[in-house]
């Protein structure tokens, strides 16, 4: 990350930083393992631009090399977890964020399957009232069934 | 019970086919910029071959047009004549390329074999794209005099295209 600073500053270039964006870093900069256990986990909930579904964290293309980088880079400067989705956000918008936030139509994502169950849920418990209050067949009903069938057996034993 | 299970089914067929009539036709790989109507991310970037810092901040004043692209993009091969056509007959407009996850003697043999009319600033590490939201190559962002952002183009750019952006960026 410092030779990257390094280089940028060799070659006399200002790019875009992450502090004009989403301000100075509210955390502890990060290095050696952790650095790179919490890339991934970032690097995970980041939705890779020019792939269909895919977190930048598994996406082979370069693009989304680049902004793995910028992860990596950005936690180890100190930024969170929230400041880097931000500053992500702020340039793609919700797209980039693979877990929707619950907020506008996104709600929908979370309430719509809970919903649905809780329906699911409400119309087994009916179901099975019914079929508790339901009224018990009288025992002598099938007799009857049982009968007109012995009748229509005989019948048909005294036709032959 | 049966006529409740059709009118459920009913309406989970009528969800279906809205959702699907709604989003087959877009483009699963368009992005709405956030961006649009807010400043644009400033950069200084080196000009490929003169090795002029080319600072946005400095092209205040006047309509920016600000083009990523690359040299393995095959669309950018298509729309790069469009782009050096248009720099030459519109000096009141700078154009600018962006160009990232490139080199620049491919930049340069490409420039010299097709054309060139604006600098070519080398984003080394994607920097500048990610800041701009930038998903594919090529990808046109229209600055007014003003520094903001007013239109965002993916794919390769016509010429009506450009013009109708533009537009917007000079009004």
């Amino acid at each position: 990350m410092i030779a990257t600073f390094v280089l940028l500053v060799m070659l006399q270039v200002k790019v875009p930083d992450a502090a004009q964006a989403v301000g100075a870093p509210q955390g502890t900069p990060l290095s050696g393992p952790p650095l790179e256990r919490r890339t991934m986990e970032i690097a995970s909930e980041v939705r890779c631009p020019v792939c269909q579904g895919l977190a930048i964290g598994d996406s082979p293309s370069l693009m989304a090399a680049n902004m793995k980088a910028e992860v990596r880079e950005m936690l180890s400067r100190g930024y969170t977890e929230a400041q880097i989705l931000s500053y992500f956000e702020k340039s793609y918008g919700q797209f980039v964020l693979l877990k929707p936030k619950f907020q506008g139509v996104n709600a929908l994502v979370w309430i719509l399957p809970m919903l649905i169950l809780a329906i699911g849920f409400v119309i087994v418990v009916s179901k099975a009232k019914k079929l508790e209050t339901a009224p018990v067949a009288p025992a002598a009903e099938p007799e009857v069934g049982e009968d007109s069938y012995l009748a229509r057996v005989r019948e048909m034993v005294e036709k032959q | 019970m049966n006529r409740t299970v059709l009118i459920i089914g009913l309406l989970i067929v009528v969800a279906i086919v809205f959702v699907l009539f709604a989003c087959l036709g877009k483009d699963p790989q368009h992005i709405e910029s956030p961006l649009i109507g807010h400043p644009a991310p400033p950069f200084a970037l080196k000009a490929v071959g003169t090795g002029e810092t080319i600072d946005l901040q400095s092209l205040r004043g006047k309509p920016v047009v600000v083009n990523f692209w690359a040299t393995w993009c095959v669309p950018c091969y298509e729309e790069h004549p469009t782009l050096v056509a248009n720099a030459r007959n519109l000096p009141d407009v700078q154009f600018v390329g962006v160009v990232f996850n490139d080199t620049e003697d491919k930049i340069n043999r490409f420039l010299d074999e097709r054309g060139k009319a604006y600098p070519t600033l080398l984003d080394a590490n994607g920097k500048t794209a990610i800041a701009y939201g930038v998903g594919g190559v090529p990808e046109t962002f229209f600055i007014n005099p003003a520094g903001n952002i007013v239109a965002k183009f993916e794919g390769p750019l016509s010429t009506e295209q450009l013009q109708a952006d533009l537009a917007k960026a000079m009004r």
